[in-house]
């Protein structure tokens, strides 16, 4: 018995000095880490959206943020959204509109709330939270954001994550006005080495390019094997206009699985799919909200 | 019981009499599957070279508290935590090296060098001796990765640290894991014959 209890004490002390020693560097590391994670999803949304490394966007190019919450009131539900008030070029604070689960206009309150302070997910939740009052409770779901140039809109880059093979693959997916594929990054992934990793690579990520609304509501992958021309179009190895050419010509073609890794290619698509259709839905359905109470944004 | 070699010998003895990979044949997964180029190799003997320093000064010093029937969880939890702490440390301030080594700093873990040390020397032995073996454990390793990746990455890719220094590449073969079993038994190889040369060679 005695034997028991010190073998009980022994491994619970080790335990314990283990755990401290582990959560004190997760402590320190984390910020440094969370730093180096928003310099990339920084760089990664600038280059799907076109500027090199290096380059600075156009003076005219604004990024707005839209941020997606789900409001509980009792039993019922809604969708809120906050979004930045006023016109092109006015600064108006924020708006949080809410609609029905069906796409009807409920109600819309203006929330005071300065861009910085936005991005801060605490001070976001709060100053959403005072504004509705203790009876509403509001959940932060996700945010997306549109991309314009001098008013127009460019583009939409909305993060997203999915189950993969083994863990969840998170991307940032670029979609133009129209909602065809600008381009996705895979943010982060634990597929394995060599098979379900190649998401990664050009030859897989270049194959969503330029799909449109239509063909990616319904895209499939066929395991079938990549054609070589269409393979060198996909990684560049060929010239801009011959590569371009290819890929117009395979543009309302499924997906072509990576050899080996049918789940983690399927995965991705699905994902990708869901995350369009889905965004695709609500950004029509606000936008009518939107118009039809008059209601100015920026985008 | 103390043992009773100097440091240097201790280091000595890591790199070249009980080197883990050319002698004692352990952890040889990473040596086959991530020593394709130098700089590869540099950075897993990096880690691998913290890990086991930390472990055998760590289980040297907790040696008495460590209940003996149960050192096994004991040394895989030391071990863990070192690879944990090491792992967030690169991940937070080397984020390029770590987006190439992320999935394999993790399996530190599981490496058999390192359980071996701790298992056979620093659970008896003094924490100056038990630091002077995992440096001379974790320097042998990186020195075995390093030049194995030498190898692999100037055959396979014709380069060296990622300069391409003969302006081909003599044969692809190298770059694939299974290439990895040839040029750690060509090495193994070479190892034994300065041995048996130098032995000889006293004997005379």
């Amino acid at each position: 018995m005695k034997m028991i209890l010190t073998i009980i004490f022994r491994l619970t002390v080790s335990c314990l000095i283990a755990g401290t020693i582990m959560g004190t560097t997760f402590v320190f590391t984390n910020k440094a880490k969370k730093a180096n994670e928003h310099a990339r999803e920084e760089k990664v949304m600038y280059a799907l959206l076109g500027y090199g490394a290096g380059q600075e966007p156009d003076e005219g190019t604004a990024l707005h943020e839209i941020f997606r919450y789900i409001v509980a009131d009792g039993d019922s539900q809604s969708i809120g959204y906050l979004l930045p008030a006023g016109h092109h070029g006015e600064e108006a604070g924020f708006v949080f509109v809410q609609l029905s689960l069906e796409g009807d206009f409920v109600s819309k309150t203006a929330i005071p709330l300065s861009e910085e302070k936005a991005r801060e997910q605490g001070d976001r939740d709060n100053a959403v939270q005072t504004a509705l009052g203790s009876s509403q409770i509001a959940r932060f779901v996700d945010q997306v954001m549109v991309v314009t140039e001098d008013g127009s809109r460019q583009a939409y880059l909305l993060s997203g994550k999915f189950p993969g093979y083994k863990t969840n693959i998170s991307i940032i997916l670029a979609l133009d006005p129209a909602y065809s594929i600008i381009g996705f990054e895979v943010m982060e992934h634990e597929e394995d080495p060599g098979l379900g990793a190649e998401i990664e690579q050009d030859y897989f990520k270049n194959q969503f390019k330029h799909k449109p609304l239509e063909k990616i509501k319904q895209l499939q992958v066929v395991k079938e094997p990549l054609p070589d021309e269409y393979y060198n179009a996909l990684e560049g190895k060929l010239e801009l206009a011959a590569a371009e050419q290819i890929m117009l010509q395979y543009s309302d073609n499924d997906i072509y699985a990576i050899t080996g890794s049918t789940i983690s290619s399927d995965a991705v698509t699905s994902g990708i799919r869901g995350m369009t259709k889905k965004f695709a839905y609500r950004l029509d359905t606000l936008e009518k909200v939107l118009e039809a109470q008059q209601i100015g944004v920026p985008f | 019981m103390a043992t009773d070699k100097s440091s240097l010998q201790l280091v000595a003895n890591g790199i070249l009499k009980e080197n883990p990979i050319f002698k004692l044949a352990l952890s040889m997964c990473p040596a086959v599957g991530i020593s394709t180029t130098v700089i590869n190799g540099l950075m897993l003997g990096t880690a691998v070279l913290f890990v086991q320093v930390f472990s055998s000064v760590t289980i040297s010093l907790l040696k008495n508290f460590i209940h003996p029937r149960i050192r096994i969880p004991t040394y895989t939890l030391t071990i863990a935590t070192w690879v944990t702490v090491i792992d967030l440390s690169l991940a937070a301030y080397f984020p390029a090296a770590y987006a190439k080594m992320g999935i394999f700093v993790k399996i530190i873990v599981a490496f058999a060098i390192i359980t071996m040390r701790l298992e056979m020397f620093a659970c008896k032995e003094p924490v100056k001796s038990s630091f002077w073996d995992g440096l001379g454990m974790g320097l042998g390793f990186m020195v075995g990765m390093v030049v194995i990746g030498f190898v692999r990455e100037l055959l396979g890719s014709g380069a060296i640290l990622g300069y391409d220094v003969l302006g081909f590449k003599p044969l692809l073969f190298f770059i694939l894991p299974s290439a990895g079993f040839f040029v750690v038994g060509l090495m193994m190889g070479f190892f034994n014959w300065i041995e048996t040369y130098y032995a000889e060679r006293k004997k005379r």
